[in-house]
């Protein structure tokens, strides 16, 4: 079932994500880091570009209408260490995917971690970590 | 002279070797031999030189960075007491290999000791203090807008900040200092060459570097610089800015870099900061710095608001927008 919500983070989970580091070459803004949105899609595409890249999510509501949610992640090398691939994301592929969402109400967000239907998660702030 | 010096060895060996074959006595084999052998030795490599300059503690950095009044000063006092440096020969270069990054500890902060939720660690002037405390108001408000955002190199200093994949290329000559955002290298000439000419200078994003080994540290001073910001929430500095830095390797996995800034209108004192950039595992080598096109996905442009602030200029799948780079 595909479906799409928004929370309001919980005070531990607000530290979380302040605590990481804002996006490289443009300000997040237009984000709202306190609220998260989560929703259940087929990826539409996937592009894995610098300085950023997207995710793109088509998601069906209860009418039956399509909406194409975008999340935004670091470039490829960051996604690398992250351990996303290309291949991770072809079209077509199921995932449930979790972001801060723009505060103007569009249907996009910073992405903050996604799981596929077979279970794996993908956490794009990971490839920061130094391993 | 060493190429000369491996074929006359090879040549020896050579000799040797079809010498012992054919007196075919297995049991005299293992004299001659080792003879053979010990003619054959590899040159032996120039000792890397010892450092001069102590390593100092940060206090003695900061009050190093107060007892000279402009960065060019320090360097010459860091020069005079390395004894001028010594060029190093191929075989002397220290090993500063591999793919490296920088720890995000303490986010995109220039000085990497500073507290979350406290400012900046740079003494400024009152005019670059209300610059600096009206940028982080107006972030509070959600406004902010970051130079780079239309693809421009963040420059020297801020160069130093970005957390993205880094590779540092050592020769005689030229060091290459290299961050895989903007495909962004800085030049360190390393070959007693001086800085241009004052009359003939125009600011350019990462300057003009010039540099001296001392053993194993590369110091360098870091003139001729446009005006930008550390980071975001942070202070602006001015095309007066300059550098002087030391770099080394501080264990296996860390090259760790001493900084000073000077920038008289913006800064009352020389801001130290110690840098440190941690060698990534890659046990798969995987680890590939790729080229950087900024502008290849328009999904990534921005526009600065009215307020002052920063939005997407819009989304669209269609292939072509992303040769429409800067159009309006």
């Amino acid at each position: 079932m595909i479906r799409a919500f928004t929370t309001t983070v919980l005070a531990l989970g607000a530290l979380a994500i302040t605590a990481v580091p804002s996006f490289a070459h443009h300000s997040a803004t237009m984000f709202d880091d306190k609220k998260t949105v989560t929703v259940e899609g087929v990826v539409k595409k996937f592009e894995y570009t610098n300085p950023h890249s997207w995710l793109w999510v088509d998601v069906t509501g209860k009418d039956g209408k399509v909406t194409t949610w975008g999340f935004e992640a670091e470039g490829p090398t960051t996604l690398q260490r992250a351990g996303i691939r290309p291949s991770d994301f072809k079209v077509g592929t199921k995932l449930t995917i979790t972001g801060n969402p723009m505060k103007d109400g569009k249907p996009a967000a910073i992405w903050v971690d996604a799981v596929r239907a077979d279970g794996k998660k993908f956490n794009p702030r990971a490839g920061f970590a130094i391993k | 002279m060493t190429g000369t010096s491996v074929v006359a060895t090879d040549h020896k060996m050579s000799r040797c070797t079809r010498g012992v074959a054919a007196a075919g006595v297995l049991l005299a084999l293992a004299v001659p031999l080792a003879a053979c052998t010990k003619t054959a030795e590899a040159p032996t490599a120039p000792a890397q030189p010892a450092a001069t300059l102590p390593d100092r503690t940060k206090e003695q950095n900061i009050e190093l960075g107060r007892q000279h009044k402009t960065a060019f000063e320090l360097y010459q006092a860091l020069r005079q007491e390395a004894k001028g440096g010594k060029p190093l020969q191929w075989a002397q270069m220290p090993d500063w290999s591999g793919v490296y990054s920088r720890p995000a500890n303490a986010g995109f902060a220039f000085d990497p000791d500073q507290k979350p939720g406290e400012l900046p660690t740079a003494k400024l002037t009152p005019e670059y203090q209300a610059k600096m405390m009206k940028r982080i108001e107006d972030l509070k408000k959600g406004i902010e807008w970051d130079p780079i955002s239309t693809c421009s190199p963040p420059g020297h200093p801020r160069w130093l900040t970005e957390p993205f994949l880094r590779e540092f290329i050592v020769t005689p000559n030229q060091t290459w200092l290299i961050n895989e955002m903007v495909n962004d290298v800085r030049r360190v000439y390393t070959d007693g060459r001086d800085h241009v000419a004052e009359e003939d200078r125009y600011p350019i994003p990462n300057g003009d570097s010039i540099g001296f080994w001392d053993g194993p540290k590369l110091v360098i001073h870091t003139n001729q610089l446009t005006s930008g910001i550390y980071q975001r929430a942070h202070p602006d500095f001015t095309d007066q800015v300059e550098t002087v830095e030391i770099w080394r390797k501080a264990d296996d996995k860390t090259l760790a870099a001493d900084v000073w800034v000077y920038d008289p209108p913006a800064l009352t004192e020389a801001w130290y900061v110690k840098q440190s950039y941690v060698k990534l595992s890659d046990p798969d080598r995987n680890l590939r710095i790729r080229y950087w096109n900024c502008g290849e996905n328009q999904n990534n442009a921005v526009v600065q608001t009215k307020e002052g602030g920063t939005q997407f200029r819009g989304f669209t799948f269609d292939k072509g927008a992303d040769t429409q780079k800067g159009k309006p």
